[in-house]
């Protein structure tokens, strides 16, 4: 038991920092980043998976994504009430330039929570963490050409997603027009 | 989807790449954690340190001493004293001794209610039975008989049909036969008069000569 909390506190130290990053890119808020930050440690804590991980980085950024994801589906069940909306992190300064930009930020994370498993941790890597294909190879135990092909496949998939989110929100336009 | 869109989750995707917590949020989550990782620690290492200060002072050795001393004099007092009234153990023991006197008889009575019940139901079974039997028997010996009655009659229909179609056969047979019979006789008429034709005359010729 000892021996599980150094190792935590190990991985707390040496991948603490990219892991609350990811977090708040993926949920658009530090204070809930902070939270699940919270959260995954005790989760990983109380985790016998966590101990027969050959990678454990890999699995605590797993389960940070997973975190992650499944707080932005719990969130779009329970809408957020006015007094809990924090300002998001954003670089912009004016106010309704961050409201149009988290928009469009939540609307390619909610697509990015509808792809599968190795596919999403695959395009988050890549394209959140901005890591290297080879590097995302070695972390998924997968060749890097699969890695590329997992990676177009979810591009693939994100754009055909927003694309019919546009359609459908352009053609209730249009119906509204004719009524 | 279009090029420009394309380009839009591009953008979207570098905008997120890039967003950066602030340092001092980032040290606030990582402290907590580890407050958190320690604080558990610190509580499951604190149940052995409460053992290790008790018995650091010797007045607590002591009282720990008196403690045991007067749970294994209790022990000893409860172990060597007569055995109390146990009601649980009277309870048990009578139940045991109610159960081995009263469960022959009861199942006893219980085999027999049921062979009561069995040949009743075996009994009303069986002429129920022979009942269903017989009527079934009355039954298929009624459609067999129709089933003869009217093979019989369309045999005996196919038979008089055969007999009427030889009588047919013979009466033809017999009619062909009286009619050549009266044509020979017509035939023989003819021959007959030619001849007596033929004698009339020579009996008037012959009388004639006579005459003569």
């Amino acid at each position: 038991m000892r021996d599980r909390q150094k190792e935590l506190l190990e991985l707390l130290d040496k991948s603490g920092a990219n892991l609350y990053a990811l977090l708040t890119r993926l949920t658009l808020r530090e204070d809930v980043a902070e939270e699940l930050m919270q959260e995954l440690f005790i989760k990983l804590s109380n985790s016998r998976r966590f101990d027969k991980a050959g990678n454990r980085q890999a699995y605590a950024r797993r389960a940070v994504i997973n975190l992650a994801f499944d707080w932005r589906r719990s969130r779009k069940r329970n809408p957020l009430r006015l007094e809990q909306v924090r300002e998001p992190a954003s670089n912009d300064s004016s106010p309704l330039s961050k409201l149009v930009r988290t928009e469009e930020l939540d609307e390619i994370l909610n697509a990015i929570s509808r792809l599968k498993g190795a596919c999403r941790e695959a395009f988050v890597m890549r394209y959140i963490q901005e890591e290297p294909y080879d590097y995302i190879a070695e972390q998924l135990g997968k060749s890097t050409h699969q890695v590329r092909a997992m990676c177009s496949k979810a591009l693939n998939h994100l754009r055909n997603m927003l694309g019919h989110n546009r359609q459908k929100s352009s053609g209730k336009e249009t119906h509204n027009v004719k009524k | 989807m279009s090029k420009n869109d394309e380009n839009q989750i591009e953008r979207r995707l570098k905008v997120l790449s890039q967003i950066e917590p602030s340092p001092r949020a980032t040290e606030r989550a990582m402290q907590r954690v580890r407050d958190t990782l320690i604080g558990e620690r610190s509580r499951q290492s604190a149940g052995a340190r409460i053992w290790r200060t008790v018995f650091k002072s010797p007045i607590a050795k002591l009282a720990a001493a008196a403690v045991l001393l007067i749970a294994v004099g209790y022990a000893t007092g409860r172990l060597s004293a007569p055995e109390p009234l146990d009601v649980e153990e009277l309870k048990a023991s009578l139940e045991s001794s109610l159960k081995s006197s009263l469960e022959p008889a009861i199942r006893q009575d219980l085999l027999e209610q049921m062979d009561d019940r069995w040949q009743s139901a075996f009994a009303d079974g069986i002429a129920q039975i022979k009942e269903e039997l017989q009527r079934q028997v009355r039954r298929d010996l009624t459609e067999f008989a129709a089933q003869t009655l009217a093979a019989s009659g369309s045999l005996t229909n196919q038979r008089l049909m055969e007999l009427i179609q030889l009588i047919e056969a013979a009466r033809i047979k017999d009619r062909e036969r009286i009619e050549t019979a009266f044509k020979q006789i017509e035939i023989n008429q003819t021959q007959l008069g030619k001849s007596l034709l033929a004698m009339a005359s020579r009996t008037n010729e012959l009388l004639d000569i006579k005459e003569n």
